[in-house]
């Protein structure tokens, strides 16, 4: 980004904008710290001026609020709240965070401007928006101290009923492990780092941070680097193996744990939520029933591994998957009438198939109420069975009569012969031996 | 969208009243004749639909949309009226399929014209719209229970979508008042029960249609509050496809939806089975998934879809997958979708492509507890050396059969005799004199001897059976073998010979398995181990966490590295960067969350004394003598 010898808070959020949509697309959420004396600017370009303007902007000069990616913006004041109050500055930058629809925080400083008190109002943001979150990662009896950056947000799970936003637990228990083309690029709330903190303890003080003595730390180092860390035992068998660890979060939260690479030689371990529920992978089922495989009756792997259980195949198929009927494109109606016409015209080796689609046709319009596509169908059947040729098979001319006339009973819409369950079944006749067919 | 809001009950209405048997007046060619056929037979002639056939099939793609797009939560009540309302289906979970309500109107039929029409109304089906709104669901009644004393924040509100053929905007006028007034009555009921809600809010929705080529006797009217319960809309619609699409266009309001293109998809070609061409898929899918689209400003938008009805649609390019499907990739969303031209041959390849998945699939779900998950890891990690040179028997295929089956609940009789096997033969291993592959990485000339060795890896072979032995007493027997066939630990006049420091360790786990039964101390006793360890092994063991290709940097190295490059806060007042403010800070609060080293807990005047234990006459108590010696 260009920088300029003029306030223009316009023009560095637009940049602001464009670098983090350039570099991280719109999905991945990122704070935005802005550094200011607290002054606006003056003249054209100045903030005053911008929100001035901000109702007649057009697609083209759009106001870079609210980000187009989720976005905290934290204003940094070198000033102390006394000051701005003074002028309309603060009030300029709280129509900032609120145009970034609240999604943010002004900073100020307390007493006197110096370096002490600047570092304090940093010290802040620090805590507020770069802690991590600290927890415990248990597998059994193997655990390790770890935080997580950045800290999950909390989740509001449905603002109707359960309004209290969720947060996860400190304790973070995994469940079990799943291949990863079993679980295959689920969707995600965020994804976080998972770094060990370095301590163990039988006392060794290790990372400690701030201490006088720089050798001692040194040799804290090395020590920490020489403790076995049940992270990075994990994270390299999730690697090798290529399965994700299932993570208990909280009550009917999940998500998971697996091994992320961010260049050729080095991958971090990542923790990824899934949405709270009971079933956040509908292709896994309900996650409280997805217990360890060595308790199935038979492995549903199999033994040589070459299947698999999921994806789960659901109770009720989606239309897709269950060749439904829709005639209401008049094309669609003509498909299913001609592929009937094509297998009557290979009776008797298409008998099966014949029936088949004639009773789909069949229990369609008997739903939609359509009785006059039946009568139409029987006419077109009859009409089949009189162009016979004379080579063709006499089962051939048998079987369409008697489709006909099923048919034609099922149009009167009596409910002898009109039942929605009712098959008409191919007529047994003196033929039928040789009629088998492979479906 | 909220669980409970309009869109979890939708009350279709649809009027049987006889003339709805009427024509709909478009023609349906149906006997198109395959090319090549004799000459000089005259096609049969084209049918219609009746009024009701249309609004039937429109309602059913209104239904197998949201089925597809919603599976759960968002349910469907279909009421055919005519001289009385017919309710076809019920709210449980169970009902809402397509099958069920294709099979209850087959049952129900295409209305009767020669009946008497001074009869029939469809005020009998919207006045059993309003009762079924009121009935709760299971979602609602899961949703009431849970809640406890807040169950009135579950909301009950509705749509009765009512297709019907109006004779005058005044006739929709009395249809609506009807509407309102039975809600007025069934709330007033509602409040006395307790399998009723009375209804918040009802989205009235009324289409009239008539046939094509007539004038419409009613006028659209937009969405309209008639009380603060009720909202009306009135679309006068031409049937046919015109209703069709009308349905369509509602189904993708109510719910959300948005339309997705898939542009370009080879397919082989029907006629020509070598030959390939791209086609166009239109899908339907909550309209979430277009978020981040349109926020990247990079909108794919493309006017019209075929139809040119109504939607904007979003083309995405097909991209045939790879089929590695080991490798996890980031996705912020997955949305569930509905075709749609379903029976279209392009969408039924597309998603006969994505159904298929090349793996084997087995049929029926599996359902074990979760729970059980818990307890196998549990089980699993009693006894589990973090590296490999922390072990001797996980370094050994003998041991497999034993360590394979000893984590197990309960053991069968072949276990426990695979067990004892295995533990014959390492003692004949022991006899032969065979090496064994104890870790020497680190330890200074050439490790321990063999006979020490062995000594090692049957402590640790007790110290894994000694942590399962209260699974089941086929458990203690294992042990039992174990204790019997090991070789014993050396007399106390050898011990003393040795050095003290490796008595020390040895002595520890030992004394640490013994615990086992009280606390799971042997977690201690390995940390303490390892310790021991690291005091000879020095760095040469780091190397081996570090070598380890996939492992991530030892933790905290390089965040502390750092903050040695910046002078120290209080040192200077120079400046400070954000990087080391908020890294001292973190560390600062990591540091809080350790536990004291036992040394400065103990200390006095912040001096602790060193090798205390040596002035105990056993010179057992050696806790802190790992770090001690560091110091």
């Amino acid at each position: 980004m260009d920088d300029y010898d003029k306030t223009c808070l316009e023009s560095a959020l637009v940049g602001v904008c464009n670098i983090v949509q350039q570099e991280w697309g719109g999905a991945i959420p990122c704070q935005v710290v802005l550094v200011t004396d607290g002054c606006l600017g003056i003249g054209r370009g100045s903030l005053r001026h911008s929100l001035a303007t901000h109702s007649q902007r057009s697609e083209s000069n759009r106001f870079p609020l609210p980000f187009p990616f989720p976005s905290k913006l934290y204003i940094m004041c070198m000033a102390n709240l006394e000051e701005l109050q003074s002028t309309d500055s603060l009030d300029c930058l709280e129509r900032l965070i609120d145009l970034n629809n609240g999604e943010g925080q002004i900073f100020t400083i307390d007493g006197p401007l110096c370096l002490k008190n600047v570092q304090s109002m940093f010290g802040k943001l620090i805590d507020l928006a770069y802690t991590p979150f600290h927890a415990v990662l248990k597998c059994g009896h193997l655990t390790a101290d770890v935080q997580v950056f950045p800290r999950p947000e909390p989740f509001v799970v449905d603002e109707e009923i359960d309004p209290i936003p969720k947060v996860i637990n400190t304790d973070l228990e995994i469940v079990g492990f799943i291949d990863i083309a079993d679980i295959s690029s689920p969707p995600v709330l965020s994804r976080h780092l998972v770094l060990p903190i370095a301590l163990n303890k039988e006392g060794d003080e290790v990372g400690t941070g701030i201490t006088d003595d720089n050798e001692d730390e040194n040799s804290a180092n090395q020590i920490a680097g020489k403790i076995p860390n049940f992270c990075v035992l994990l994270h390299g068998s999730l690697k090798v193996e290529g399965m994700v660890a299932i993570v208990q979060l909280g009550p009917e939260w999940h998500g998971m744990l697996y091994s992320q690479a961010d260049s050729k030689k080095k991958s971090n371990l990542m923790m990824s939520l899934f949405e709270p529920g009971p079933e956040p992978l509908p292709w896994l089922g309900k996650m409280a029933q997805l217990g360890p495989i060595s308790d199935a009756k038979e492995n549903p792997y199999g033994e040589d591994d070459n299947k698999s259980p999921f994806p789960l195949q659901p109770k009720n198929k989606r239309s897709y998957a269950q060749n439904v009927t829709v005639w209401i494109k008049p094309s669609g109606l003509q498909t299913d009438v001609q592929k009937i016409l094509r297998n009557a015209r290979k009776l008797p080796e298409k008998t099966q198939t014949f029936y088949k689609e004639l009773n789909r046709l069949r229990k369609a319009a008997l739903a939609f109420g359509f009785l006059d596509l039946l009568k139409g169908v029987a006419d077109m059947l009859e009409r089949e069975c009189t162009l016979l040729p004379d080579t063709a098979h006499p089962d051939a001319a048998f079987q369409l009569t008697h489709a006909a006339q099923q048919l034609k009973l099922a149009s009167t819409g009596t409910s002898e012969y009109a039942g929605y369950d009712h098959n008409i079944t191919p007529l047994q006749t003196d033929f039928s031996g040789s009629s088998a067919e492979r479906m | 969208m909220k669980i409970f809001s309009e869109s979890h009950k939708t009350v279709f209405v649809v009027d049987h009243c006889p003339y709805m048997a009427e024509s709909c007046r478009q023609h349906v060619e149906f006997d198109m004749l395959v090319k090549n056929r004799t000459q000089g037979i005259i096609p049969l002639a084209p049918i219609s639909k009746s009024l009701w056939t249309c609004s039937v099939e429109s309602s059913m793609e209104y239904c197998r949309i949201m089925y597809d797009i919603f599976p759960f939560k968002k349910l469907v009540n279909f009421i055919v009226s005519d001289s009385g309302a017919h309710v076809l289906n019920s709210w449980t979970q169970e009902d809402q399929n397509l099958q069920e309500l294709m099979a209850a109107l087959a049952a129900v039929g295409p209305p009767n014209p020669r009946a008497d029409p001074e009869c029939c109304s469809i005020l009998h089906g919207l006045v059993a719209a309003v009762e079924t709104l009121c009935k709760i669901t299971e979602y609602q009644h899961e949703a009431r229970t849970l809640l406890m004393e807040n169950a009135e924040r579950v909301g009950n509100r509705g749509r009765i979508i009512c297709i019907t053929n109006a004779k005058s905007d005044s006739h929709v006028r009395m249809l609506e008042d009807c509407v309102q007034e039975t809600i007025h009555e069934h709330n007033k009921l509602a409040a006395n029960s307790d399998h009723l809600m009375q209804i918040q809010k009802c989205e009235l929705v009324l289409i009239h249609t008539y046939p094509v080529g007539e004038d419409s006797l009613v006028s659209d009217r937009p969405k309209k509050e008639l009380s603060p319960v009720l909202t009306s809309e009135v679309h006068s619609v031409r049937a046919g496809r015109h209703l069709a699409t009308k349905l369509n266009i509602l189904v993708q309001q109510h719910f959300d939806l948005a339309s997705t293109t898939i542009t370009n998809i080879p397919m082989k070609e029907e006629q020509h089975a070598n030959t390939s061409a791209n086609y166009d898929v239109e899908l339907l899918h909550h309209k979430d998934a277009h978020v981040d689209f349109l926020k990247s400003g990079d909108n794919h938008l493309s006017g019209s879809s075929r139809e040119g009805s109504f939607k904007e649609t979003i083309t995405l390019k097909w991209c045939t997958p790879r089929t590695n499907n080991i490798e996890l990739h980031y996705c912020t969303g997955a949305y569930r979708i509905s075709p749609v031209d379903v029976n279209s041959r392009p969408s039924s390849c597309l998603t006969n492509f994505l159904l298929n998945d090349p793996r084997y699939k087995i049929d029926g779900s599996l359902e074990i507890p979760l729970e059980r998950a818990k307890d196998q890891l549990e089980k699993h990690t009693r006894y589990w050396p973090m590296i490999i040179s922390q072990t001797t028997i996980f370094n050994m295929q003998a041991v497999v059969p034993l360590a394979s089956v000893i984590v197990k609940e309960s053991l069968t009789e072949e276990d426990v005799l695979n067990c004892q096997k295995t533990i014959y033969n390492l003692v004949d291993m022991e006899r032969k004199n065979d090496p064994l592959p104890i870790s020497t990485v680190g330890t200074r000339g050439k490790g321990p001897k063999r006979d020490e060795q062995y000594r090692i890896m049957w402590n640790e072979l007790e110290t894994l059976v000694r942590a399962h032995i209260n699974n089941s007493e086929k458990h203690q027997r294992v042990l039992e073998c174990l204790m019997a066939c090991r070789s014993k630990p050396p007399e106390e006049e050898e011990r003393k010979k040795r050095g003290r420091k490796r008595e020390d360790k040895e002595d520890k786990s030992e004394k640490a398995v013994k615990d086992y039964e009280q606390e799971k101390s042997w977690q201690d006793s390995e940390r303490l181990k390892g310790i021991l360890e690291r005091g000879k092994e020095e760095l040469a063991e780091a190397e081996i966490i570090k070598d380890s290709p996939d492992s991530p940097e030892p933790p905290n190295k390089k965040p502390l590295v750092e903050t040695d490059e910046t002078p120290p806060v209080e040192k200077s007042k120079g400046p400070v960067s954000l990087l080391s403010l908020w890294s001292n800070r973190i560390n600062t609060a990591n540091s809080r969350k350790h536990q004291e080293f036992a040394g400065r807990l103990n200390s006095v005047n912040n001096r602790a004394e060193l090798y205390q234990h040596l002035k105990e006459e056993n010179g057992m108590e050696t806790t802190e003598n790992g770090k001690a010696s560091r110091q």
